[in-house]
């Protein structure tokens, strides 16, 4: 089934984004960015750029590069804000017969949803490429501002672009959908949208899956690119005071400022400090200058403090004042805040909004792409998931077997998607030892006592040898029902066991929860306990590699080393059988390294026999 | 003795039941398959994403070194050294993939390549060409890095 795009069609940037495997994703362009300007030109040679492209070369072209024209898109001519936008932009407009707009670029007019549909086009066939299938229909997020008019235009420009756009929606809206709060009842929710070049504020109202624009405000020349703006101009006027040299006369040194401003507006929104550092910037009569400045967020912060007090008072404005001119609400009355558009990193702006709200702002979904989130998470709906015609179940809870020393060795780990098998192999823990006794256990503690007992059994006939030495291989495997099969098999002889298990998904929701919140509040008990238990294990294990070598080497070894290895061993058995982990650690490694003595006596004798130590897990003994 | 109608219909039922299990089997192993592709795909990008961003921060690096050996020819000899250690720099980029793109005056400016951070006054028959490079441009594996940033020659509209 052909899938439906989400798109955000934005003043600045667009971005684009579809549902797969259920969850939102956001898709690149094919120059890799998530990101898309919207911008389209006609370029000398009439070849029709669209994005990046026509962005790089819009100053060699004014004229014909067309950009913000969702300003423009379904207003009349005579519309206040078209007249406005007339005397910024550096393209030609007039009004067409319809007494809308229209727009020159190259020797044709074309009306603001052509252009648009240029930018939609671009996004549909990179969408294409990128997932491999074709893509026809489409949902567009518009502000919650937009008109009928404006709304229409711009699912025409849709249709233009081949797309049959199955819904236009708001953004404010899909960050909603994004942050998953259009299910809840009757809320209270403002949408605080801090864009690159503009400012919307939304304040809706959410009850059982409707969701009501109350009111709307903003800035439409109010965004990020503002800030940037104001950092680089501090910086040139720090640096003349400093150096007393005016760089923005240079072209490169104009050039490396402004992408370092805006590195350093990114790095201050997780650091309270960074530095701008340009060596050879310019250089004067004296020789090359170097740019070198610390900017703090404190700095950033005073500078473009009027900007973020603007942008609250209108939010201010937009709650409370009465209808229609705002939502006619107090300020206590709003339940959640969610934050969109990149600028809304800044730190003092969400404190700011935290402030004014007296609650925290939702974070999380990346603000620059989560309105496109929301329009996909839209498309997902109407799509109407592929039907599942295998749901498959996970297992809640962690499975396994107790090992040497009552650990919980877990083989299957939970939410694990079943039907699974999963297979170890385990050994012995002593000296001919002819049977195993597989304990099957249930839970999320590091501790066999702490967990749930599903079932034991016993495996025998093992023939006896060493420690470490027999193979038995334990089987778990859960079938789609939740049945597990526990099954151990003796390498050797080829004997086996098995038991069957029916009843470990029979758990409630609740106890399951309980269990996993016990979990939770043991972990750093559970670990300490599991650590002294492995290194008690490897205190022992070295124990019996320490008595088998001393044996094995027999009247090799001089008595003083044979002593001092005695010596330890006990040492180290002492410890073992105490609590104290960091005790047994040090007796080990002190044992440990006298015990490399042997092995060095016994290559110098002869290079023959030497035993490996095994470090497998083993069951408990019988 | 169960009816042959409602044996038919059994028979019916199951099959088609047999159908959509088999199929959902097939379209769960093709699932697996897909993903470990994906995943593989996934990895590989990763790598190269992880790859290419240190790589982007090193572009500032490299201005650096430019402007530097610039500044210090203008003062006089520099030390061969330096020269080699810039080499060295630039071999271990080249080396994974990193070229840097060669601007020359008069060369047509194009938006694939380059980005028009001015524009300044020239004749008519130079319009629209690259009047000079302020700062390098980079491809790397064949994907434009960095754009580089150029002057153009626009003639001023009468």
């Amino acid at each position: 089934m052909a899938k439906i795009l989400g798109i955000d069609l934005g003043t600045t940037n667009s971005a684009m984004a579809i549902v797969e495997g259920g969850d939102p994703k956001i898709l690149e362009n094919v120059e890799g960015n998530r990101t898309t300007p919207s911008v389209v030109a006609m370029s000398k040679s009439n070849e029709r750029l669209v994005g990046l492209l026509a962005k790089r070369q819009a100053i060699t072209n004014p004229q014909n590069t067309i950009a913000s024209v969702k300003r423009l898109i379904g207003r009349k001519f005579k519309d206040p804000e078209v007249q406005k936008d007339k005397k910024i932009s550096s393209f030609e407009i007039r009004e067409a017969a319809d007494g809308g707009v229209e727009i020159k670029m190259g020797d044709k007019w074309h009306k603001p949803e052509e252009i648009s549909a240029m930018v939609l086009g671009k996004l549909k066939k990179d969408a294409e490429e990128k997932l491999g299938e074709s893509i026809e229909e489409a949902v567009i997020t518009v502000p919650a501002y937009f008109d009928d008019s404006q709304r229409q235009a711009t699912k025409n420009a849709g249709e233009i672009a081949g797309l049959k756009v199955r819904r236009i929606i708001n953004e404010p809206t899909a960050a909603a959908l994004a942050y998953g709060i259009d299910k809840q009842k009757d809320e209270k929710v403002v949408v605080y949208d801090f864009g690159g070049g503009t400012f919307d504020i939304s304040v809706l109202e959410v009850g059982d899956n409707t969701v009501e624009v109350k009111a709307t405000g903003g800035d439409t020349h109010l965004g990020g690119d503002d800030f940037d703006q104001l950092i680089m101009e501090h910086l040139i006027k720090e640096y003349r005071k400093q150096e007393g040299v005016d760089v923005s006369k240079d072209p490169l040194a104009l050039q490396r400022l402004r992408e370092a401003a805006e590195r350093a507006k990114h790095e201050l929104s997780t650091s309270v400090e960074t530095e701008v550092n340009l060596p050879y910037i310019t250089s004067d009569a004296s020789g090359p200058k170097h740019f070198v400045m610390k900017l703090t967020r404190a700095t950033i912060e005073e500078l473009t403090k009027d900007l973020i007090d603007r942008s609250i008072d209108l939010v201010k404005e937009v709650v409370t004042s009465p209808t229609p001119r705002g939502a006619g609400l107090q300020l206590s009355d709003i339940d959640e805040i969610l934050m969109v558009g990149g600028q809304t990193r800044m730190p003092m702006m969400r404190e700011a909004v935290k402030e004014l709200f007296g609650k925290e702002p939702h974070l999380g979904i990346n603000p620059d792409e989560v309105v496109a989130v929301g329009a996909a998470i839209q498309a997902g709906i109407l799509q109407g998931d592929v039907k599942d015609i295998l749901l498959l179940d996970v297992t809640p809870l962690s499975l396994g077997i107790e090992t040497l020393g009552g650990v919980f060795t877990k083989l299957i780990e939970k939410n694990t998607t079943i039907p699974t098998s999963k297979s170890q192999i385990f050994s012995t823990a002593a000296d001919n030892q002819t049977s195993v006794e597989i304990h099957v256990l249930q839970g999320e503690r590091e501790m066999a006592t702490d967990s749930k007992t599903l079932g034991r059994f016993i495996l025998d006939g093992l023939p006896p040898s060493p420690r470490g030495v027999p193979q038995v291989e334990v089987s778990f495997d859960i079938d789609a029902n939740g049945i597990l099969n526990v099954k151990a098999a003796d390498k050797a002889t080829g004997k086996s066991q098995s038991v069957r298990i029916e009843a470990t998904t029979a758990l409630s929701k609740e106890e399951i929860e309980k269990l996993k919140q016990e979990a939770l509040e043991h972990a750093s008990d559970d670990k300490a306990k599991r650590e002294l238990v492995d290194v008690r294990n490897q205190g022992e294990a070295l124990v019996y590699t320490a008595e088998k070598a001393l044996k094995d080497a027999g009247d090799k070894i001089p008595g003083d080393v044979r002593k001092e290895i005695e010596d330890k061993i006990n040492d180290l058995k002492g410890a073992t059988k105490g609590e104290d982990a960091a005790k047994i650690k040090n007796a080990s490694e002190s044992l440990s390294s006298s015990l490399q003595k042997v092995g060095q006596i016994l290559y110098k004798k002869d290079s023959g026999n030497s035993e490996g130590g095994e470090d497998e897990k083993t069951p408990k003994s019988e | 003795m169960p009816k042959e109608k409602d044996l038919k219909e059994d028979i019916e039922k199951l099959k088609g039941e047999c159908e959509e299990y088999l199929n959902g089997w097939k379209r769960a192993k093709a699932d697996l398959a897909n993903y470990k592709k994906d995943e593989l795909k996934r990895l590989e990008e990763l790598v190269r994403f992880a790859n290419e961003d240190i790589i982007r921060d090193l572009l500032n690096i490299l201005d650096s070194f430019d402007l530097a050996l610039q500044a210090m020819e203008k003062s006089g000899e520099v030390e061969k050294g330096v020269y080699l250690i810039q080499n060295q720099l630039e071999d271990l980029l080249r080396r994974r993939g990193l070229e840097k793109m060669d601007v020359q005056e008069g060369q047509l400016f194009d938006p694939s390549m380059h980005e028009a951070v001015m524009v300044t006054d020239g004749p008519d028959e130079k319009e629209g060409l690259i009047a000079e490079e302020i700062e390098k441009g980079y491809v790397l594996n064949g994907k434009v890095m960095r754009p580089a940033k150029v002057k153009v020659y626009k003639h001023q509209e009468k």
